[in-house]
């Protein structure tokens, strides 16, 4: 644990001597921190989370009536709401929707929000780029929708194997928008997961060693690293496939001696660690709502740390097991076939020892709970029906059916997005200050376990009775009419549930003006997140805490009595810190980050239409990064507040030598070293340049 | 402990509810009228299948009520109660080393177990009978060709679209790769799918036990019109498919009324730019304006009227009585994009020629003159 204990990584501050020079007005930075304006440069880790959070839920109701058309179109044999041709783009972009622009996202809105405040630290390590990864996602995903204006969506599936998604046998623009889009959302992935894995790295609060870092931001550094070594083979295979589309290239032309197999290699490569990636946040939800609400800590902590580890490696040895069909030769099949078995393994683990968790504690079913709970009885459906396709003899029959659609939608329905809903109720008073309702929330998870099982659940019976998947129509007497017509009856049951929690939303916070604030600890939980109060303040943390326990918060309110019982000794309110830290120093908001974010989709929209067009984005995106460059570090007018006096806990406060949390792309010898820099008098000769 | 006590026999009736309503998900899997289910073999390879995923089936199924009905007992008995106390905890248990890795080796072990039966599976699969009779298999947007070389000299004597005749009790060893882009062959009552991929030559075994008329679907997404390439496997008795084979290598037919003499003429003038009936003087390639298919093959439509099925396995030629659906084979020569999601526009599907009604009622003439009737007239296996 060297690096832990070494800390190295303090920026060194601004050059006080330095004469503060007058500055273009154009590279002054924003100032405005409330309001609209505020969001569009903000660099706040918790703004950006949220945002994170804010578009996936608008791609959800994208994506989700792609579903329902989906369904409808199947309700009765040979369906003629959708013409061939638009179902093929729809299925296409409800997969690719939901799997880039919702369920990715939602797992980083949860690792942009919490691993800071988990880790108690300021923000993350690169707030600016933060913010670029966020527009990033927006604009990819503008631009692949946008599709559906410009001359029709991608039509190939969300997995484009070659030769179809080659422009002789899609013609149109879409999969040209696929390709464009998933370039910037993986350039998006790829900046968060360099900034979060740095954050999680170096930015822990001291005495944070690696094995007291709490479970969800233990997973979703598992996911980052992920990201980081899955996305770039999609973006490569992509930059092929683009170029085969636009300049005539011959990197999937089988008449030209190409091997279709190739894209199918890359694709899986990327394709299975991208399920882990997708599943691994919501595992690391789940790790922390399930202990809280059985009042018990996590049974087994560095096993659920090393079996997440463990999935995270083994990920990436299982991807031809979407090729079973394919014909790579019975001693590949065989292989990944035992590779794809023994991965069940470490996630077996984890549900046990979620179960272990719960036994013997004291259970109460709030929404997370529930959810939780939800996740933990549908994953292993999707697990248990994951292994029998491992077995690739089984697989020969299943997949491609509908029984695969089952199974994935267990694991990323039932999983991920169970995992998901229960940390939206969850950290949903910490994020916004009010809790959502328990009544429409309990609505909203039996709901969504009634549709999910009603919608998913047939799927299985379709499968096995040979409904292919990606089928626009299907022939009245191949008897899929009853369960077709069940699962879409389950599709509208779940949009029902889905509109439940968006009005929760809204009610909740209305009824929230009559009750009295929710207080920094609503459900007496364990982690750093809830010693600060709610909403969580703009700079986090009063004082860095200083951590001598896993669920450090939680060993703050309770100890073990004489009598060996474990009792609590103080309450939350007591133990958290009041949100009045003075003297802290946050980076400032920036314009660069959203203006080089949203060159990337011209760039994308003129390789398509119009080079002229691209260049213009070219251009754009080198002074955006040049302004980014060049701009000052600090709102040169901004205040500062007085520094704050030492906390009697012993909490380490304003420890700049140990945690600069310096936007680093700014110019490291006047970087804006934020609160902790500034506010350590001994690191740090006051404040950056002009205090 | 009381309240474990009185819940149990609700519990109880719950876990014998939800076996119930297992049984029923399991046996309306199985249910008839299910042409492509994939839990009911009806030859060798599908039955290997069969014998590996019903035990593999069992012990998920296993699993699977054990860790739910575990949950649920578990969130009953443990659920808080009005009386306890907020302020002290529950015992605080961090974890247990054994019990972890007890449940690290235990379903490793079971796993193992699977696996051992997994690979000798695949392998047996893979295997192939001395006196199997090889077929070639192609696919293209969207339909599927079968090539039969009958003296094994290395040419095609036979080729036939949508429907693949073979016989019952022997291993049929297909060949299988594509014209366009990937799909996957997939007759679910004899053998699980095999991509056909361009570029390469993949194999797969068919054997059906008995004589049967099969149903199949291409199972790899291949554009378009994806849902609506389908095809039929005819499984005949030895002697029934030596007949059939002597019938195939047979010209097509010669004109025995006027209609099939002008119905011959527009085939020869319109049709054979892409389709071949043999015997015919003109083939594709060789007339006025060939036109330019992406898969560069249109179906051969020599014996035609013997199969049961044509337009890639979309329409049934034949109704249960043997009689012609000739509605909608005119319907599909009007206009075949209106019947059938086609890009033709792009080579890729029949164009619509613009056929007149008299040209239509004389090339179905023509078309059904191409055989006595169906090879098949029994019910298809579901």
């Amino acid at each position: 644990m060297a690096i832990t204990e070494e800390r190295p990584l303090a920026l060194p501050s601004g050059d006080p001597a330095r004469p503060s020079e007058p500055h273009l007005g154009v590279f002054r930075r924003p100032t405005t921190t409330t309001g609209w304006r505020s969001w569009l440069t903000t660099v706040d880790h918790k703004k950006i989370g949220i945002m994170y959070g804010a578009s996936a839920l608008f791609f959800l109701v994208v994506g989700g009536v792609e579903a329902l058309l989906i369904r409808l179109q199947l309700a009765a044999p040979n369906g003629t709401l959708l013409s061939a041709d638009t179902y093929n783009q729809v299925f296409t972009m409800h997969g690719t929707t939901m799997i880039f622009l919702v369920v990715m996202p939602i797992g980083a809105a949860f690792a942009n929000y919490l691993i800071p405040l988990q880790i108690g630290a300021r923000d993350v390590a690169f707030p600016r780029i933060n913010a670029f990864s966020f527009w990033c996602l927006l604009g990819g995903g503008i631009l692949l929708n946008s599709s559906w204006f410009l001359g029709g969506a991608p039509d190939g599936g969300w997995f484009n194997y070659a030769p179809n998604s080659g422009v002789v046998f899609s013609p149109s623009h879409g999969i040209d928008f696929w390709n464009m889009g998933l370039i910037i959302t993986g350039i998006s992935s790829l900046s968060g997961a360099v900034n979060l894995i740095t954050t999680v790295i170096n930015m822990r609060a001291p005495g944070m060693t690696l094995m007291k870092v709490p479970v969800f931001t233990w997973m979703a550094l598992v996911t980052q690293f992920l990201l980081l070594f899955a996305i770039p083979v999609l973006t490569v295979a992509q930059v092929l496939l683009a170029m085969d589309r636009l300049y005539d290239a011959n990197f999937f032309n089988v008449s030209a001696g190409a091997d279709p197999l190739l894209w199918q290699h890359l694709f899986w490569i990327f394709g299975h660690p991208e399920v882990y990636l997708m599943i691994m946040p919501a595992f690391g939800i789940v790790s922390e709502t399930v202990p809280v609400f059985s009042r018990k800590p996590i049974f087994g902590y560095p096993f659920m740390v090393f079996s997440g580890i463990a999935i995270g490696f083994m990920g990436f040895g299982v991807w031809a097991h979407h090729m079973f069909a394919s014909g790579i030769g019975p001693l590949s099949v065989a292989a990944f076939s035992l590779s794809t078995m023994f991965i069940a393994v470490p996630t077996g683990v984890k549900i046990l020892n979620w179960i272990a968790t719960m036994w013997g504690g004291r259970l109460t079913f709030n929404t997370p709970m529930l959810f939780s709970v939800g996740l933990i009885t549908m994953f292993t459906i999707g697990g248990l029906s994951g292994v029998t396709h491992a077995v690739a003899p089984a697989d020969t029959q299943q997949t491609d059916t509908y029984y695969i659609v089952a199974h994935f939608h267990y694991v990323l329905f039932g999983g991920a997005f169970f995992g998901f809903m229960s940390g939206f109720y969850f950290w949903w008073p910490k994020a916004f200050g009010y809790k959502l309702g328990e009544g429409l929330g309990k609505f909203n998870f039996w709901t969504m376990l009634l549709g999910f099982n009603l919608t998913f659940g047939p799927m299985h019976i379709l499968g096995l009775q040979g409904m292919s998947r990606r089928v626009y129509t299907y022939d009245e007497n191949y008897g899929f009419d009853f369960w077709n017509l069940v699962a879409t009856i389950g599709a509208f049951i779940i949009a029902l549930s889905v509109l439940s929690f968006i009005i929760n939303i809204f009610v909740s916070k209305k009824r929230a003006a009559s009750l009295p604030p929710v207080g920094p600890d609503p459900w007496d939980a364990r982690g750093l997140e809830w010693m600060i109060q709610s909403p969580a303040p703009e700079h986090n943390f009063d004082q860095t805490p200083t951590v001598a326990h896993l669920d450090e918060f939680w060993h703050r309110k309770y100890a073990e009595g004489d009598d060996g019982r474990v009792r609590r000794v103080a309450t939350g309110d007591e133990v958290a810190q009041p949100g009045d830290g003075t003297g802290v120093h946050l980076p400032s908001p920036s314009y660069w980050p959203m203006v080089a974010a949203f060159s990337l989709p011209l760039i994308g929209w003129g390789l398509i239409f119009n080079l002229y067009l691209a260049i213009f984005g070219g251009v754009l995106l080198v002074v955006a990064l040049w302004g980014w460059a060049i701009e000052p570090p600090d709102d040169i007018d901004g205040v500062h507040h007085d520094h704050h006096d030492a906390d009697p806990s012993g909490d380490v406060e304003a420890t700049g030598d140990i945690e600069a949390t310096g936007d680093a792309s700014a110019d490291a010898g006047k970087a804006d070293v934020t609160a902790e820099a500034a506010t350590d008098a001994a690191a740090v000769p006051e404040e950056a340049p002009v205090g | 402990m009381t309240s474990v006590n009185t819940s149990s026999p609700r519990s109880r009736r719950s876990v014998k509810l939800l076996g119930l309503l297992g049984l029923a998900l399991i046996s309306s899997a199985c249910a008839s009228g299910t042409p492509l289910d994939t839990l009911e073999p009806d030859g060798a390879a599908a039955r290997t299948i069969q014998d590996l995923v019903g035990p593999v089936f069992l012990i998920a199924g296993v699993v699977f009520v054990l860790v739910e009905v575990g949950v649920v007992l578990i969130a009953w008995k443990f659920r808080a109660r009005d009386t306890d106390d907020d302020d002290t905890l529950p015992a605080q248990v961090h974890g247990n080393n054994r019990l972890e890795i007890g449940w690290t080796i235990l379903p490793a072990v079971i796993l193992a177990f699977v696996a051992v039966f997994t690979l000798v599976t695949i392998f047996e699969l893979e295997e192939r009978d001395d006196d199997a009779i090889a077929i070639g298999v192609e696919g293209q947007q969207w339909w599927w060709r079968f090539t039969y070389d009958i003296d094994g000299d290395g040419e095609t004597d036979i080729t036939t679209a949508s429907e693949m005749v073979i016989p019952a009790g022997t291993q049929v060893d297909l060949s299988l790769t594509s014209n366009d882009v990937i799909h996957s062959f997939w007759i679910p009552r004899l053998n699980g799918k095999r991509d056909v991929v361009p570029g390469r030559s993949n194999t797969l075994s068919l054997e059906s036990d008995e004589p049967g008329y099969f149903f199949g679907q291409c199972t790899e997404f291949c554009g378009l019109s994806h849902a609506e390439m389908r095809m039929r496997v005819i499984a005949l008795p030895q002697d029934e498919y030596d007949a059939w084979v002597e019938e195939q290598m047979t010209d097509g037919p010669t004109p025995q009324t006027a209609a099939q003499a002008r119905g011959q003429e527009a085939f020869s003038g319109l049709c054979a730019s892409c389709h071949s009936i043999r015997g015919l003087e003109n083939q594709p390639g060789t007339g006025e304006n060939p036109i330019p298919l992406v898969s560069g093959v249109a179906p051969d439509l020599t014996h035609f009227a013997s199969r049961r099925v044509y337009a890639g396995g979309l329409f049934e030629l034949y109704d249960g009585e043997g009689n012609v659906n000739r509605g909608q084979l005119e319907a599909w020569l009007r206009n075949p994009a209106a019947e059938k999601a086609m890009a033709p526009d792009d080579e890729r599907g029949m164009p619509n020629l613009g056929l007149t009604e008299n040209q239509i009622d004389d090339l179905v003439e023509y078309l059904l003159s191409t055989a006595d009737g169906p090879v098949w007239t029994g019910p298809r296996n579901d």
